[in-house]
């Protein structure tokens, strides 16, 4: 376990310099803004309701969850890994007294506390521009009601994550990965449509499970369904990643 | 004397054909072992393998009683190296690269970052990017970083890389002193045989592969007048130059 968080900080830390982090951050505040900017022309221009201050987070959950939070996730999956196979500084940690089973759980272990923190982010600053510009809805029970939205989040981005992190060890370049991954999310949400009563086994299907915590009665057969199948790609496209990158030579 | 390093009947083969057969090697403690060979005569796979970056096609390498293959955490634990080139990371700066290094064991604090930096005259530049460094001051990061944990074994792939004669003598001393105070061990592959002759006790010669002979640097200056002399007599014998 020593290594592992040894790793771990490594990883945060480079993750943290690399400024990645802070422009993710950057950019979902500037959406958070333009969201609310859009909420304040439609009220005041054209006499629209808009949003209340509880449903504003989850009106930018529901367009960060399909645009940036992937786009973030994906560019700072493929710098960890595609980024490090490149500049082969890779070999800095892998000839450490570090299992690579260790060191590559601490990779994704980083992936996953930077899109935790990145839709915490989100979420509270979304919560704070709701109260402050929007009609007062507030009430303790819709806060936990965003917070459960934002938190069950992380498991399609984190699954997504891992699939991206299985292409970054078949495809050698990172602009090659880039464009694998986004060529992969675009097909598999147009199959999404095209086949519908399949959909619910694609993953791009799954990066909305949200809205089915706020549902008056909550589906949890079909939640512990779409979890499982979230389960699924984690565990093969772990093995498989794993494989891949436990045989790479560096 | 106490066998540190244990080389077994390692192969490794690549799709071109090249790589390395069936080397055998034992390296004592408090030995600084240099390892000669031609470009492309297989001295960087071998020291992958013994660093675990690359897998062999068979045989094996114990460090301290542990296989490279099967208890990779405990061999790694007091190794210390530089494989091809001294890598680090661009965006941190010199410190930083050191305390990434410094996390993965247990007794490395500031101070011994700081001690480490003073050795390999970086200390000025410890807060500086690595972006702007030349190639010798890279290469006296990856040095650095190589005897931070004060590493019972170092091994190290051209050394002396775009070192100066002021970093090749300050090289050389700090290989010097490690052995004379803590019995460290090394094994070092370098191109420039002078320094490895200044440096180095034993010597094995590595070619196409294969290992052509393993001796002393006592021996060698007894029957040679140079480790030059050796180098080249012992491909000769070998009919390949």
């Amino acid at each position: 376990m020593v290594e592992f968080k040894a790793a771990l900080i490594n990883e945060v830390e480079k993750l943290y310099k690399r400024k990645k982090v802070l422009v993710a951050l950057i950019i979902s505040l500037i959406f958070i803004i333009l969201g609310q900017l859009s909420m304040v022309v439609l009220r005041t221009g054209l006499g629209l309701r808009g949003v209340s201050s509880m449903e504003f987070p989850l009106l930018v959950l529901s367009v960060v969850v399909n645009t940036i939070l992937p786009l973030f996730t994906a560019l700072v999956t493929i710098e960890s890994f595609s980024g490090e196979f490149s500049q082969n500084t890779m070999k800095i940690a892998l000839t450490r007294p570090i299992s690579r089973l260790k060191f590559f759980t601490a990779k994704l272990t980083a992936i996953m506390l930077f899109i935790l923190a990145n839709l915490l982010f989100v979420m509270i600053f979304s919560l704070l521009a709701g109260c402050l510009f929007n009609s007062n809805s507030f009430t303790l029970k819709s806060v936990i009601k965003v917070l459960i939205s934002y938190l069950v989040t992380l498991m399609p981005m984190v699954s997504l994550s891992i699939i991206i992190v299985f292409f970054t060890n078949i495809v050698r370049s990172g602009i090659g990965v880039f464009f694998l991954s986004i060529f992969a999310f675009v097909t598999f949400k147009g199959l999404g449509i095209v086949f519908y009563r399949y959909s619910g086994m694609f993953l791009t299907s799954m990066m909305n499970w949200y809205t089915l915590f706020n549902m008056e009665t909550v589906p949890a057969f079909k939640i512990f369904l779409q979890f499982m199948m979230m389960l699924s790609y984690v565990i093969i496209f772990f093995t498989v990643g794993y494989h891949l990158f436990d045989k790479k030579e560096f | 004397m106490e066998k540190v390093i244990e080389i077994k009947n390692l192969s490794k083969v690549y799709k071109n054909g090249r790589g390395i057969t069936d080397i055998n090697l034992d390296i004592h403690r408090g030995d600084i072992f240099g390892f000669l060979g031609p470009n492309g005569a297989g001295k960087t796979t071998a020291m992958k393998i013994m660093t675990g970056l690359i897998k062999p096609d068979s045989g094996d390498v114990k460090i301290l009683g542990h296989s490279i293959l099967e208890e990779y955490q405990e061999a790694m634990g007091k190794v210390g190296c530089i494989i091809e080139t001294a890598e680090c990371y661009q965006y941190l700066t010199a410190y930083e690269n050191l305390r990434q290094v410094s996390r993965y064991y247990k007794d490395v604090d500031d101070k011994r970052i700081d001690e480490v930096l003073e050795l390999t005259g970086l200390l000025k530049y410890k807060n500086e990017k690595p972006r702007k460094f030349s190639l010798g001051m890279k290469q006296r990061l990856g040095i650095a970083a190589a005897i931070l944990s004060r590493p019972e074994v170092i091994i190290l792939d051209e050394p002396l890389n775009g070192l100066d004669v002021e970093g090749m003598i300050a090289m050389r001393n700090i290989i010097k002193n490690l052995v004379e105070k803590e019995n460290t061990t090394f094994f070092i592959s370098s191109h420039l045989i002078h320094d490895v002759e200044l440096t180095c006790t034993h010597i094995g010669v590595l070619y196409d592969g294969k290992m052509l002979n393993v001796d002393t640097m006592e021996n060698i200056l007894k029957n040679y007048a140079t480790l030059e002399n050796y180098f080249v007599s012992e491909v000769e014998r070998n009919g390949r130059i």
